[in-house]
């Protein structure tokens, strides 16, 4: 059995506070590595409180590049610091690191940025848009239980420990194919509500109004085809996101100077 | 109308904070969103405020930082929406086609900030050899201030001291470009959930893209949450079933062993 007790609840929590500075100093070379790494030193200093070497050994070792999802960094310092309190081989420690924050951001992107976040902005959207301070103060009071929840992270990761890599083996898959139910069902809701794409009343062919046409044959088929029409050009024609912008703008001026909307 | 200089300077310290946030990606300060509803209240104007953010966070849904890529930016979107609407008098949609502009100033930000800290990174390898956390956080956290302060000092520029040069521009734009614009508001959400699809849409789950479309037309129901408590219990039986399926596999597998064993 090997030697627990160095850190205190109190510590664990204080390396979850310190997990929102993760991303901080961002750079292209370690990307989240400085904030990732910052956030533990104190632990590591309790962990070995006579051999600084050992806590310059783990400060490095966790200065190496680290890009994951910010929820599940959280995880991973608690991981982190519960693998190095139990005195595990620090080579082993660095590959459960390296080998975990890849299919990690993979998780918490599902589930954090393309889930929760579109489905809370957008309830709190249609709030804000009917005129109701209700929308924005909901969505900053949701954010900040989302915000503090990385404490709840870090002492998940910590009391995991090793079998955090047995758990995300066993889940990740499931729970990113679970929230990418949810996010395109959601998405697909989204697309009538808040896409305006419609021809105007009086463009006519004979006595039949173009829209008129189009909504015969399935209400909202405008809005539902440019989405996908822009997902293809994005997803097959690698055109980026500004250009995607620019597209809608000039397609928009066009619309304006024909006077067809 | 005009942003007084007061206004100017809360806007810029509103700025500062959320772009702090943005940095972090904590609690979506830096979404549209809050950024307009905040800048509303600053100009004293929060219907502005309330519309603008609406409009843009939809606009900019999808335009997420993912894998350490920069999109253009939502904080000075937001910003720039709010407050062109507030000077030009034009509605929210038109002035959230302009601001597009902003957001990219805002992407130049994000990718000068990264390149300049790989220049800390020297910086913090020598705390890591003296094991001194004390100056790898003052370094961390002075990158924070660094970023915001960037952020406000664009902010104050745009908002209050070039603000004449801007409405004079916006002004003298044609009708059928302003009008553009306009057409631009409506149709720019599907950019925003264009992207969002380009992660999540997979051939197994295109079923359920058309699930929500169909269920939000046939309804007409605006409000997204009971499509999205469906689309829950959809998730909830799919990852039921992937978890048991697992289970038996490996159930099975662990039999196999125990055969090729006897």
């Amino acid at each position: 059995m090997v030697s627990r007790g160095k850190l205190t609840k109190k510590d664990i929590d204080k390396v979850g506070y310190l997990s929102v500075f993760e991303q901080c100093c961002f750079s292209f070379e370690r990307m989240q590595a400085p904030g990732f790494c910052w956030a533990m030193v104190d632990a590591f200093e309790k962990i070995y409180p006579d051999n600084p070497e050992e806590v310059s050994r783990a400060m490095h070792d966790n200065l190496e590049f680290m890009n994951t999802e910010p929820h599940f960094a959280s995880f991973l310092q608690g991981l982190v610091i519960s693998m190095e309190e139990s005195g595990q081989d620090p080579e082993l420690i660095r590959g459960v690191k390296n080998g975990l924050f890849g299919p990690l951001a993979g998780l918490g992107d599902a589930i954090f940025w393309y889930t929760l976040m579109p489905l809370t902005a957008s309830i709190c959207c249609s709030l804000a848009s009917n005129g109701s301070v209700l929308g924005p103060i909901l969505f900053i009071a949701i954010w900040i239980v989302g915000g503090l929840s990385r404490v709840w992270f870090t002492r998940w990761g910590y009391n995991l420990g090793v079998d955090a890599v047995k758990f995300i083996g066993e889940q990740s898959a499931a729970l990113t194919k679970a929230a990418g139910i949810l996010g395109v069902t959601v998405v697909g809701g989204l697309i009538p509500s808040y896409v305006s794409f419609a021809f105007a009343e009086d463009l006519v062919v004979g006595t039949v109004s173009i829209q008129g046409i189009f909504d015969s044959i399935m209400p909202n088929i405008l809005p539902f085809g440019l989405v996908l029409g822009l997902y293809y050009l994005f997803k097959k024609k690698n055109i980026n996101t500004i250009s995607l912008i620019l597209i809608v703008i000039v397609l928009s001026c066009i619309f304006s100077i024909l006077g067809i909307m | 109308m005009q942003i007084t200089l007061i206004q100017g300077i809360l806007i810029s310290l509103v700025v500062f904070l959320c772009a702090c946030d943005k940095h972090m990606e904590v609690f979506m300060w830096f979404r549209p969103l809050t950024v307009s509803f905040l800048t509303g209240l600053c100009l004293g104007n929060v219907q502005i405020g309330l519309q603008a953010g609406a409009v843009t966070e939809l606009a900019y849904l999808g335009l997420l930082t993912v894998g350490g890529t920069v999109p253009p930016d939502p904080l000075l979107a937001g910003l720039m929406t709010t407050v062109l609407s507030y000077t030009t008098g034009n509605d929210v949609a038109t002035s959230m086609g302009m601001a597009v502009t902003f957001a990219l100033v805002g992407q130049w930000i994000g990718m000068a900030t990264n390149t300049l800290y790989a220049g800390f990174i020297p910086t913090f390898e020598k705390a890591a050899d003296n094991h001194d956390g004390k100056t790898m956080g003052t370094w961390v956290i002075g990158g924070i201030v660094i970023y915001a302060a960037a952020y406000a000092i664009v902010a104050f520029l745009c908002t209050y001291a070039f603000q004449n040069g801007i409405v004079a521009f916006v002004n003298s734009f044609p009708e059928w470009l302003v009008n553009g614009f306009n057409i631009a508001g409506g149709l720019m959400p599907a950019v925003g959930l264009a992207l969002l699809l380009v992660v999540m849409l997979k051939a197994d789950n295109f079923a359920y893209l058309i699930l929500g479309f169909v269920l939000v037309n046939i309804t007409n129901c605006d409000n997204i949450l009971p499509i999205a408590l469906i689309a829950a219990v959809l998730a909830f039986i799919s990852y039921q079933r992937d978890v048991q399926i697992s289970k038996l596999t490996a159930l099975k597998g662990s039999e196999g062993d125990e055969e090729d064993g006897i």
